[in-house]
């Protein structure tokens, strides 16, 4: 451990009150490793950066323990600064030129460190300079330049040159691809390798999620100043634990994620630290974290509790007044009191027969809160079912159904029912001929809050009408199905399934009947509504494309039952059962298959995999035995003879 | 109930027809006492006179005059249609709507004492009843609602199945939305067309079982009716009266069954909103 710090808090003072810009931050750097920092701006990750090097300006106030290999930089010691910045501990700065001297040629300004800690002569320091300014890309034509001849990535390359010319132990990198292109990243990934092998610790602090997962070894995810995920590299963009880095991930546009961008609902609180003089001339200081929208004086939000939550898709009463620490969650630190993302609704072994046919085969479906799911497979697989079983449209004749842990069949349907809306393949089939739009929106106020006057209702159906962009004229309410479009009718229905505004949302088919412009709006509405309330999402579709667009996850069915189930970037990219890779070689795309697939509906085989028929990689024991969802990577497949791991 | 009711109901012609003539017999029905011009019991006429000034209808073979007598009998014959009609509507729903929505031992158990009733002629059991116990016209109307609500429980039972599968009664449940919620938002409203189809129906036929029963003589004969009236005029069919004893309540016996079917229809294209909408195309 060459870097290790203890419970770091950073306040800025200013004036009366202060700025909690890092709360007990625990970070320890392992030589040879590479940990990142990310996390929305604001979150305190340069601050850190700055810590390292006992950069924080006069009016910080720190408290907490730093240590490099055991000597102690914090609290405060200059001294030990001193002999550890640039030699043991260097940094690369954030803004790329605006950190260089504008009147020096770049490599002086390289040479620099070796002849003011190494004492170097300035011939020898120029030359050490040049050949590592060449290492990293830059050309001995540029040398001479002044910092404002070169371009952004070469700025960015001569700030690296200064940061690693004397060969520091600790590296920090703060956002140093900010300014880069892809080629360009390569180079920065490049040292980071370098220095990773050359036994020094990397801190990485970027918002680059891909490149932070490219070379980070682990993560800290970090949110108005505390952690609050710590977890392998990997892990960020497909197996978050918290509700934070899920929305991270999803406001981050990789290559692979064909997902829309969703970002994160809601502003971040202020942190105001209040400074209180007391009587015998000590200061002690309270922390309250503020709501944007209140000013500073009209009022504080509640001192404790998570600082998440008024952002969090599954923020229960306790996380506004409980004090969250990270704990232990698997392989990752969480800092959330349901510890991390939670099950909203969990389906176990649930079967559906209809008449002869088995619609549902024991299928287990896991919903976490806040995320999008997508059902896909071809028709007759189960979708509708299983998608109905989970609303509670449908009762499954085995298995049991828990929302929010709790058995629903112990619980009250009723009061379950109002936290599950549901969206229709066939809308204008889902609402009765003879209700207006007012009383088809209404029906759920009507038969939930009966206690509520007229006038409340209409206000309500109001506000929800304009949320789907409806007209909330009385002239429209009074309106009935048959008088509206298809894509009309769709948004009374999401209307409808909102009113009460639910945890989860089904989302059968709904765009089914709509031409693809319209299509594009719904969808566009859903996704934004899915984000800004924090709705969980089940949806429905046999449309690969627009399963893309959707989901965070996707389930793959066949013949009642899921085949395959993990993150939709991975899954859409390298799929790992040959159905999955069948319905992409349908849909077109990029997937082109080499060989013919047999695609005849065939009996299918009462015992042996569903796909058996089709599969051209069939053996004996695909006959015999139904293939069991395992765990394969970051997801679940159920195939004997899965395709080649995602990393081929 | 709806806001356009008016100004679509009365662009439509089997309405305004309809509407016309059921306030000309609402207007004997209840107003037919003071309306008339004489008692009808009155016997104090020449017998079988023409038409005339005082009588516009003539005088019939008592004695009495025929325009008080189509009155009081009009009155008899709407009372006896709609009480039974809604009677046998009452009751067929209620039956229909239970065994189609409960199903099971319930609905065996009322399907098989409707086919019972199907198979029993109810002219027969009327003219019997009547001609043995003598029971009072009310009573009659009664027993006739018991006997013919069996087709209207087989039609509203088989649209109760077919809603209670419909995915609108399937996404109120879903809401979280009480069996008895359902029935009275989503089923009762969705069956008016059944009610009217057999409210007309029955109505229809039990005025016309009246008018037989009377034609057979079934009935007190001091009691007035269409079917005796007919009965006495054509007695004297040889005399030249037809045109004033005869057809009248031939006559009004007829349109009293045209008013009620072209009310049902017409009502029943308000209620349904997308029967509406092709109507107000029409009649655009």
């Amino acid at each position: 451990m060459s870097l290790a710090i203890e419970k770091l808090s950073v306040v800025y003072l200013d004036g009366g009150h202060a700025v909690q810009a890092l709360e007990e931050v625990s970070l320890s750097l392992v030589p040879g490793q590479c940990s990142a920092l990310v996390g929305e701006s604001g979150s305190g990750k340069t601050t850190l950066g700055m810590a390292c090097l006992g950069l924080l300006p006069a009016s910080a106030s720190i408290q907490g323990s730093m240590a490099f290999h055991g000597r102690h930089l914090y609290p405060f010691d200059e001294k030990a600064f001193n002999e550890v910045r640039w030699k043991k501990i260097a940094m690369v700065f954030q803004n790329g030129a605006a950190n260089l001297n504008p009147v020096h040629p770049i490599i002086d300004q390289v040479a620099e460190p070796l002849i003011q800690h190494l004492q170097l002569g300035r011939k020898q320091a120029k030359e050490k300079a040049a050949e590592t300014l060449v290492r990293l890309g830059l050309d001995s034509a540029h040398h001479s330049h002044y910092p404002h001849q070169l371009s952004g990535g070469q700025s960015q390359r001569v700030l690296l040159a200064m940061a690693t010319i004397l060969n520091p132990e600790v590296l920090i990198l703060d956002e140093p691809t900010s300014a880069l292109d892809a080629m360009n990243k390569g180079i920065v990934t490049g040292l980071i390798r370098e220095a990773k092998s050359a036994g020094k610790s990397v801190l990485l602090i970027t918002h680059d999620l891909e490149f932070a997962v490219k070379n980070a070894d682990t993560m800290a995810v970090i949110y108005l100043g505390q952690i609050m995920e710590v977890l392998p590299g990997a892990d960020l963009l497909v197996q978050p634990f918290h509700p934070y880095t899920l929305a991270l991930g999803r406001s981050y546009p990789t290559i692979t994620t064909a997902r829309d961008l969703g970002g994160i609902r809601g502003d971040a609180f202020y942190r105001m630290v209040h400074q209180h003089v007391r009587s015998n001339g000590k200061t002690y200081s309270h922390t309250h974290i503020q709501v944007p929208e209140t000013s500073h004086k009209n009022g504080h939000a509640p001192p404790t509790g998570c600082l998440f939550h008024n952002r969090c898709t599954q923020a229960i009463e306790r996380c506004m007044h409980e004090e969250v620490a990270l704990e232990k969650v698997g392989n990752h630190e969480v800092r959330c009191i349901r510890h991390g993302i939670a099950d909203l609704l969990e389906l176990r072994g649930v079967s559906k027969q209809y008449d002869q046919t088995a619609a549902l085969q024991s299928t287990d479906l896991t919903l976490r809160y806040g995320e999008a799911f997508c059902l896909v497979g071809e028709t007759g697989s189960g979708k509708t079912t299983l998608a109905m079983v989970a609303a509670g449209a449908l009762q499954s004749d085995e298995g049991s159904r828990l929302f929010e842990g709790m058995d629903i069949r112990k619980g009250d349907r009723r009061s379950l029912a109002r936290r599950i809306g549901v969206i229709y393949q066939n809308p204008a089939e889902s609402v009765s001929h003879r209700f207006s739009v007012l009383e088809i929106v209404e029906e759920p106020l009507k038969i939930h809050e009966s206690a509520l006057s007229k006038g409340q209702m209409k206000e309500q159906v109001r506000r929800v009408l304009a949320e789907v962009h409806l007209s909330t004229d009385d002239a429209f309410l009074a309106r009935y199905p048959h008088e509206l479009n298809m894509g009309a009718i769709q948004r009374v229905c999401m209307a409808r399934a909102l009113i009460l505004e639910p945890s989860l949302l089904v989302a059968d088919e709904p765009t089914s009947s709509l031409d693809p412009s319209v299509q594009a709006k719904v969808m566009k509405l859903l996704l934004d509504l899915q984000i800004e309330r924090g709705l969980t999402l089940l949806f429905v579709t046999h449309d690969i494309g627009l399963a893309r667009k959707i989901g965070d996850r996707l389930g793959v069915m066949l013949g009642g039952g899921l085949v395959e189930v993990g993150p939709a970037s991975q899954i859409l990219t390298c799929p790992s059962h040959p159905y999955t890779r069948l319905l992409l070689v349908s849909v077109g795309g990029s997937f082109q298959e080499d060989l013919p697939v047999r695609t005849s509906l065939g009996a299918e085989a009462p015992r042996g995999c569903p796909f058996l028929t089709r599969c051209r990689r069939a053996q004996d024991v695909c006959r015999r035995a139904k293939p069991q969802l395992l765990d394969r990577d970051h997801r679940r497949v159920a195939c004997h003879f899965p395709l080649g791991s995602p990393s081929q | 109930m709806h806001l356009r009711f008016s100004h679509i109901v009365m662009r439509d012609p089997w309405f305004v027809i309809g509407c016309g003539l059921a306030i000309v017999f609402a207007a004997a029905t209840f107003l037919g006492p003071p309306l008339a011009p004489f008692d009808p019991w009155d016997m104090s006429f020449t017998p079988i006179s023409p038409a005339s000034a005082r009588h516009p209808l003539g005088i019939n073979d008592a004695g009495q005059d025929i325009l008080s007598e189509l009155l009081f009998a009009v009155r008899n014959t709407v009372g006896f249609g709609l009480v039974s009609g809604m009677m046998a509507l009452a009751i067929g729903v209620l039956i229909g709507v239970s065994a189609g929505w409960f199903g099971g031992v319930t609905d065996m158990i009322l399907m098989r004492v409707a086919d019972v009733l199907l198979a029993i002629p109810a002219i027969m059991v009327l003219i019997l009843t009547a001609a043995l116990f003598r029971p009072s016209p009310w009573s009659l109307a009664m027993i006739l609602a018991l006997l013919i609500w069996p087709s209207v429980s087989k039609g509203v039972r088989a649209q109760t199945l077919s809603i209670r599968q419909s995915l609108h009664v399937k996404a109120a449940a879903q809401i979280g939305g009480g069996k008895w919620y359902i029935i009275r938002r989503h089923l009762i409203p969705e069956l008016y067309p059944l009610y009217l189809i057999g409210f007309a129906a029955k109505a229809r036929m039990a005025m016309f079982m009246e008018a037989s029963l009377a034609f057979l003589g079934l009935f007190d004969p001091t009691r007035k009716s269409l079917g005796m009236m007919i009965s006495y005029a054509l007695r004297y069919y040889y005399m030249d009266i037809w045109w004033n004893w005869l057809l009248p309540p031939i006559l009004c016996l007829s349109l009293l069954i045209m008013t009620v079917t072209f009310l049902a229809i017409s009502v029943e294209k308000v209620l349904d909103p997308r029967l509406r909408e092709i109507l107000g195309e029409e009649t655009a």
